[in-house]
């Protein structure tokens, strides 16, 4: 079997061939976000197929076997992600390898000194360091904090590596703390490497582990293997733990609660926690009442599918389209989710094609290469600058306000924060307030002079300067430089630096630091290039997003062949089908009413809700 | 020298010793082809990817340089076949055969087959070259170096794949003994060829030695094939992204012979077989300088 596929190909049918040519001649004259709605849509199809062809590479498991086959693995999810492909049982699980985007050709990381080249530190304090706070003004800090959320479910490096760190000179003038310095250099740890039997046919191309199961699993609340999923569960009407009104303290992790994955703890991530920990009882208590028979653990296997199900589809249609606010998104993201409301497309498409009907309960498809999250996605999202220097705290009931630097409201000092204000009131604060934008400039300063709280038992993390740190796992791993991205994904590469932005300062201090423009580091690029209407972040990512954000649901089993009420229930189906974020916040916190009125998207900015005794 | 023909083609040449040189070691330029481009790049990079094996496996000599497999084998062979004596004395037949072809033009065996086995055996000692085994080398090589319309039916015929799956057959999939008996074999085969032709001369057998044989005889390849993934700057001449670069080793090493470019001697791709095919080649010369006494 060659590795290219290992058993899985990509069969484009005449249409999509058909679209295919169509748009590639169509885009040497319109780019895709200038066609009418609908065609653009289509266009954004046709850019996944050929993704969908070229895109996707496997590395390979990384893994000798998927572990011991447990009764309800046909019907339920695993704790690691094993044998959601049961004829690939292997495909998705935690501590498997990440796949590539690109060609494993492409992705050769470059020898040590251009590996430096330009000095990462340089980059985090001319390009990224904000200078001024640039909001995202059509969000909410809620949206922040569920993609931070998102990604934790989606993948994780691990913790990096001790010894042999890269050694990033710093420059006369340099701000950097002298204590933290290393014979005049900063430190950067390396990613953990993969120490598993490498194939032969993976060249030179680098591979890392994802200590994450790959699947859209809610794996950050349930954990990504049995033993942690067994203590975060009551063991009582498939229900997860609480301690009073929050999960309870992580004895190991100070200030975090006890989830499924609570690294980078602040309290945008504890309110989403507690949120949809709440939301799981709340399935299990409806689940219970309609199936008054089942034990533990069928309640809670059922709820953690309705749950993780819900997730999955807000982020479809509603933090997505709140992120990339163009009138093609809205209509593509509406329909991957539930299909295309037009009769005649469906005649045209088929009743059974995952256009027409949604990618939820079509048929299982890996496409070109077994599924598994990408570096390259990784990359992608990098998005930090959503961060703001502090948050401020509202109370719902008094109307106070108490504003707080960033650095203040993470880590060890998350946990009091919330039992002192409240799991609604930090929701309705965060729904209020705006995230950074995703650009140039932007980067949270306080995340480039960070010291990490360490988990007990851990080995002390230095002092990082997290801007620094994000370009090199770019170029550690041998993720493209922007512009070979650029044209690795099916964009034209650039000539100037004009190219990528309209900004002439931007421009301009990218010439002097880069000098050529195919140097320019991914992020950089990503966070510098102008935008289409509406976007949040760049086209390029986009690109990367157009492929996997769908690739996460059609690879699913549990999306797609097995989206059904003999597997969900009727009662997940209609949960799933009726709720949204919305109808989750106010269900458990309808204090949150008159801020959420009119809202029709809870990821962009709430109202702001005037007291009487304040006018 | 440089073409550019935007979607057809970005192609740079470079003949000079120390650009070749530079070129071979720097980070700007690969060894993988991508196929982006151009058409030509495109057409290229399809031709060599078919050295692999089924399971995706590449031929070492495809293999780029910070491929740990590529350099964990290349050490290993360069050290199995460092042991010449043995060596020598395993492929003692074939060596007498060709010596016998340099001192009277005609042997048993055609002597490119001879030489396919010897090269065969430096890997296995039962290795057997026949017809079929030299014409799918040839055939290879025919689809690496010739034109389209060759290449193409070489390819419709279905003489690739049978040509391929044979040599990779008797390797017994062993990817660095199929790429010595489909494509670098035939340097030593014209490396024979002009001994033979340099012995027919005066009475060159008898006057020069092994070493001023190997010498006059031992020609690098012709041309290797490279690209840059990025755009920049090779010996001070700058390189755009995506440019195929031809280095011309031959046309190099005559500028500056002496210089092991014939086997990449210092650089990082270094020919496993630097020592084995000069002491073959000296066999050779030495047994059919005996016969000739």
């Amino acid at each position: 079997m060659s590795r290219e596929n290992d058993g899985f190909e990509f069969h484009p049918t005449g249409l999509q061939r058909f679209l295919d040519a169509v748009y590639r001649i169509v885009n040497v004259f319109v780019r895709w976000d200038k066609l009418p709605t609908l065609l653009a849509a289509f266009n954004l199809a046709a850019f996944r197929d050929r993704l969908r062809a070229h895109n996707l590479h496997h590395t390979g498991y990384g893994v000798e076997s998927a572990g011991k086959w447990q009764p309800g693995y046909e019907r339920w999810r695993s704790a690691d992600g094993s044998y959601n492909c049961l004829a690939h049982p292997r495909m998705g699980m935690a501590r498997t390898r990440f796949g590539r985007n690109v060609p494993l050709t492409e992705a050769v990381p470059e020898t040590d000194e251009a590996l430096l080249e330009p000095s990462p530190r340089l980059i985090s304090r001319e390009l990224l360091a904000r200078h001024k706070f640039n909001a995202a003004s059509t969000l909410n800090l809620l949206a922040a904090a569920w993609i931070q959320f998102e990604i934790h479910n989606w993948f994780s490096h691990g913790p990096p590596k001790s010894g042999n760190e890269f050694k990033v000179p710093l420059p006369r003038g340099d701000d950097w703390p002298a204590k933290e310095r290393f014979d005049g250099c900063m430190h950067i740890q390396r990613t953990a490497s993969d120490k598993s039997p490498r194939e032969p046919w993976l060249g030179a191309a680098p591979t890392f582990r994802n200590f994450n199961s790959h699947w859209w699993d809610a794996g950050q609340l349930y954990g990504h293997d049995h033993a942690k999923q067994m203590k975060i569960r009551s063991s009582q009407d498939g229900k997860i733990k609480f301690d009073g009104e929050m999960l309870p303290k992580d004895p190991d992790h100070k200030g975090a609660d006890f989830t499924g994955f609570n690294d980078n703890w602040w309290i945008g991530l504890s309110a989403l926690h507690n949120l949809f920990a709440l939301e799981h009882n709340a399935i299990c208590d409806a689940l219970k009442s309609a199936y008054p028979q089942w034990d533990d653990e069928e309640l809670f296997q059922h709820a953690r599918l309705i749950n993780g199900a819900l997730i999955a589809k807000i982020h479809t249609v509603e933090w997505t389209p709140g992120i990339l606010a163009h009138p093609a998104l809205q209509f593509a993201m509406a329909a991957q989710w539930s299909g295309v409301p037009e009769r005649w497309l469906h005649l045209l498409l088929g009743a059974d094609n995952e256009v027409s009907r949604g990618i939820p309960g079509s048929a299982t498809d890996q496409h070109s290469a077994p599924y598994a999250m990408t570096e390259e996605f990784t990359a992608v999202y990098r998005m930090h600058p959503l961060l703001p220097d502090v948050v401020r705290i509202h109370s719902l009931k008094t109307g106070k306000q108490e504003t707080i630097n960033f650095i203040d409201v993470q880590g060890s000092k998350t946990r009091a924060l919330m039992e002192d204000h409240k799991l609604a009131n930090v929701l309705y604060s965060l729904g209020i307030q705006n995230p950074g934008a995703l650009r140039l400039r932007n980067y949270p300063n306080f995340l480039r002079q960070f010291k990490k709280d360490t988990p007990r038992g851990e080995p002390e993390i230095p002092l990082m300067d997290m801007a620094a740190v994000d370009i090199m796992r770019d170029r550690e791993r041998g993720v493209p430089r922007y512009n070979r991205f650029r044209e690795l994904v099916g964009k034209k590469r650039v000539t100037s630096f004009e190219e990528i932005t309209s900004i002439t300062d931007d421009a301009d201090k990218m010439r002097e630091i880069y000098k050529d423009v195919d140097r320019v580091d991914l992020l950089v690029g990503l966070m510098a290039e102008d935008l289409p209407d509406g976007f949040g972040f760049s086209d390029t990512a986009f690109r990367a997003f157009i492929l996997m954000a769908s690739r996460r649901l059609k690879s699913d089993r549990f999306f797609t062949d097995d989206f059904r009420p003999e597997i969900y229930t009727e009662l997940g189906m209609d949960w799933i089908q009726n709720n949204s974020m919305k109808s989750v916040l106010l269900r458990h916190f309808p204090e949150l009413g008159t801020a959420l009125e009119g809202v029709n998207n809870s990821f962009s900015p709430w109202n702001v809700v005037r007291l009487a005794h304040h006018r | 020298m440089r073409i550019t023909i935007p979607g057809i083609i970005r192609l740079a040449w470079l003949t000079d010793p120390d650009e070749v040189v530079a070129a071979n070691d720097s980070g700007v330029v690969q060894r993988s082809l991508s196929g982006l481009g151009g058409l030509v790049q495109r057409s290229i990079a399809a031709k060599l990817a078919v050295f692999r094996k089924a399971d995706g496996d590449i031929w070492p000599a495809f293999r780029d340089r910070a491929d740990r497999l590529r350099s964990d084998r290349q050490k290993e062979l360069e050290e199995a076949l460092a042991e010449t004596r043995t060596l020598l004395k395993r492929v003692a037949p074939e060596t007498g055969a060709l010596a016998a072809y340099v001192r009277t033009g005609s042997t048993n065996r055609p002597p490119e087959i001879i030489v396919q086995q010897m090269v065969g055996r430096l890997f296995f000692p039962d290795y057997a070259a026949s017809e079929e085994s030299y014409d799918a080398a040839r055939a290879l090589q025919t689809w690496v170096s010739g034109g389209p319309i060759k290449s193409y039916l070489l390819k419709l015929s279905g003489e690739l794949k049978r040509s391929l799956d044979l040599i990779v057959t008797l390797a017994r999939g062993d990817t660095s003994c199929a790429h010595a008996t489909a494509i670098a074999m035939h340097n030593l085969v014209d490396t024979i060829e002009r001994m033979r032709r340099l012995a027919r001369r005066r009475n060159n057998l008898q006057k020069l030695s092994p070493q001023e044989a190997i010498l006059a005889t031992l020609r690098a390849p012709k041309q290797v094939v490279r690209e840059t993934r990025d755009a920049g700057r090779v010996c001070g001449k700058h390189l755009g992204a995506r440019t195929l670069v031809i280095l011309r080793l031959e046309c190099a090493r005559r500028q500056n012979p002496g210089t092991g470019l014939e086997f990449f001697a210092n650089g990082w791709n270094r020919c496993p077989a630097h020592a084995i095919v000069p002491a073959l080649l000296a066999d050779v010369w030495k047994k059919a300088k005996a016969g000739a006494e």
